[in-house]
């Protein structure tokens, strides 16, 4: 689904993906943990297309296409998405408006009719339950006022509601309680299936004990130095990340 | 005064001379009053209250009066049950529709003569700020006085007041409305302003005499042609616990000029101005909000939003004197504007004088783009750039419409605002 070939990326001079390698199939979980400005938040940036990376090597293809040719809402439609680390606010866009437009983005972009507010109201109340939100968050601006949770709660419910093929986490369990954890892991519990792929990147391998990972990859310094099963993820828990680095100096 | 300076002002005499003989009932007041327009003449380059809108155009543009008689334009649907139409400044009974509500009475400037009503206050000429000159070129030259009173403890319905000019025909015209609202009455009064494309000048007045516990609301929306040039003097005078409420909606003419003025007379007289400005293509709008506390207790808030486009240009200056003696008074002031484009200019200078010591006042100004987070957030969603820039253009303008509470007023402005955005958003390079 997802094939990534020796990625290099920089912000202005600083370079800070190296040479990323990675291949994600229809219906695996990957997690990519690293330590901070090992390069996971770029990662996950430059796929979903922000401005201000310059990608100055590598490949990325998404189902057969060129992914980094194409615009932002373009990769959105064709089922990509990603949950910020840091959602934004944005007072006056109402939550039910921007849940419906990029819903009917995407459907429309699969040939399916767009919902009517009936059913787009049934089918998000639904979703709503899952992730446990009032819905009275539905007529709010955008993450506008809501806590850290929440806006980590409507990430994932804004991913529910659009169902992509290929989710991106990033650092989606940051700033969350163990309950709000248990819920957000429940909604991206609810989406795994053979025809999905879901990338987490996570600093700490907490969310790995509610979401299992089938791939394991170590990110430093703008590489993957180590990818294993998700018993890597409890080893680095235990052993922190040196012994990566120094292994793979040695190697 | 150079020959370029007197040229106008000899064509504007040349045309008050045309019109003067068939006001003989108000010659006098008319006459002084061009005398205040010729004395002030069109502002000069250091005119302070004009540093960032040039008038020269104008000045060389030689339209002539309206004649009344002339082809009625086609009007849009009315926002209220009940519509008066003026026409260059002219009441028409024939394109006026519903009957008007209760606790309202319209006169026209003779039927109010007759009655013994004051022609200081009819064609009365504000005094100081940029305007002056033109409330005093409109005392001269209009054609009528649209004189509305609102009954003491009237609730009335809402009205509107059309404001147009002859279909597809150049010139000017002059229109002047006045509003006595009396003692604890309220009510809810439409000014629109529409026209097409033909190239002409509209100077209005608007006089709005606010009563003891009376409250006026009025809906202002600008939506004339690209090649109107607009000038408008709107002023109200606020009496004991007295309150204006004014939403303003700037979405034409190619230059546009409005002197909104709030004066605060007795204790604890209260102001709402707020409004919205839209300056794409190239049109040019320049509003100054003026309010002055002259009482305890008064309360005044500001609250505009501006959007600049294309080559488009706006001017916000917002004003707040607290006099000597208006103890305990409010003053809020607040103006946002936001730049869709890099060619598009928006100036503002929020003002505050305080001639008192125990007072609460409060300005601020700022000047941005949208959101870059923002706008990548909503495409990382599905959403286009165009419906993202939209969406985030029409929440920002929203603050500002969420306060109207009329909503025929606020669908017209909101369909208005989104055809235009529209317009400008998918016509960007």
């Amino acid at each position: 689904m997802l094939s990534i070939r020796d990625l290099h990326a920089q912000i202005g001079a600083r370079k800070i993906l190296k040479g990323i390698n990675l291949e994600v199939g229809a219906g695996e979980v990957h997690a990519i943990m690293g330590p901070n400005g090992s390069g996971k938040s770029t990662l996950t940036s430059v796929l979903a297309g922000r401005e201000g990376y310059e990608v100055t090597a590598g490949k990325v293809e998404y189902l057969g296409q060129d992914l980094l040719a194409m615009e932002p809402e373009d990769r959105a439609r064709a089922g990509v998405f990603l949950a910020f680390q840091y959602p934004v606010e944005i007072p006056g866009v109402n939550n039910a408006y921007l849940l419906k437009a990029a819903l009917n983005a995407v459907r429309r972009q699969r040939g399916l009719p767009e919902l009517d507010a009936f059913e787009f109201l049934a089918m998000v109340r639904e979703k709503m339950q899952l992730m446990q939100m009032d819905e009275s968050f539905l007529n709010r601006g955008v993450n506008e006022g809501f806590s850290g949770g929440e806006k980590k709660r409507n990430e994932i419910l804004q991913m529910a509601v659009l169902e992509p093929k290929l989710a991106l986490l990033d650092e989606t369990d940051s700033g969350l309680d163990i309950d709000a954890l248990r819920v957000v892991a429940n909604g991206v519990n609810s989406l795994r299936g053979a025809d999905r792929a879901i990338v987490l990147v996570t600093h700490y391998q907490r969310l790995l004990d509610y979401i299992e990972p089938d791939v394991v990859h170590v990110l430093s310094d703008g590489r993957i130095l180590k990818s294993g099963d998700k018993s890597l993820a409890l080893e680095l828990e235990r052993r922190g990340y040196d012994w990566v680095r120094q292994e793979a100096r040695v190697a | 005064m150079s020959a370029a300076v007197a040229e106008p002002i000899a064509h504007y005499r040349a045309a008050f001379d045309a019109v003067r003989a068939g006001h003989a009932a108000t010659a006098a007041q008319r006459a002084a009053a061009f005398e205040r327009f010729a004395a002030l003449g069109f502002p000069g380059a250091r005119d302070e209250s004009w540093k960032y809108t040039s008038l020269r155009r104008l000045e060389a543009r030689r339209f002539p009066v309206r004649d009344e008689a002339a082809s009625p334009p086609t009007l849009p649907a009315a926002l209220a049950g009940h519509r008066i139409a003026a026409i260059d400044g002219a009441h028409r009974a024939d394109l006026s529709t519903g009957t008007l509500p209760d606790g309202l009475r319209l006169r026209k400037l003779a039927e109010a003569q007759a009655d013994g009503e004051s022609l200081g206050a009819l064609l009365r000429v504000p005094q100081g700020g940029g305007t002056e000159r033109f409330g005093a070129l409109n005392a001269a030259l209009c054609p009528d006085v649209l004189l509305l009173d609102v009954a003491a403890g009237a609730a009335a319905e809402p009205l509107e007041f059309v404001f147009a000019s002859a279909a597809a025909e150049p010139g000017m015209s002059h229109p002047r409305l006045v509003i006595r609202a009396a003692r604890g009455s309220t009510s809810r009064i439409v000014l629109r302003y529409v026209g097409d494309d033909a190239e002409r000048l509209v100077n209005s007045v608007v006089d709005v005499e606010v009563g003891p516990d009376a409250a006026v609301h009025l809906y202002r929306l600008l939506d004339t042609g690209s090649r109107t040039f607009h000038i408008e003097r709107l002023e109200a005078t606020v009496a004991q616990r007295g309150a204006v409420v004014v939403h303003d909606a700037q979405l034409g003419a190619g230059l546009a000029r409005l002197d909104l003025n709030a004066r605060l007379v007795a204790p604890e007289a209260a102001a709402e101005l707020t409004g919205l400005f839209l300056a794409d293509g190239s049109r040019h709008l320049d509003t100054h909000v003026r309010v002055d506390h002259l009482a305890v207790g008064t309360r005044s808030l500001q609250d505009y939003r501006g959007i600049a486009a294309g080559r488009g240009r706006a001017v916000f200056n917002g004003k707040s004197v607290v006099h000597e003696g208006a103890q305990q008074s409010q003053a809020r002031q607040t103006s946002r504007n936001l730049l869709l484009t890099p060619g598009a200019e928006i100036d503002t200078k929020p003002e505050l004088e305080i001639y008192a010591d125990d007072v609460q006042c409060s300005h601020g100004a700022t000047t941005g783009q949208l959101d870059a987070a923002a706008l990548f957030y909503l495409r990382s969603r599905g959403l286009t750039e165009i419906e993202a820039r939209s969406a985030l253009t029409r929440a920002f303008a929203g603050a500002v419409m969420s306060r109207i509470d009329n909503a025929a007023f606020a669908a017209a402005v909101r369909d208005a605002l989104d055809a235009r955005l529209a317009q400008l958003l998918e016509s960007r390079p």
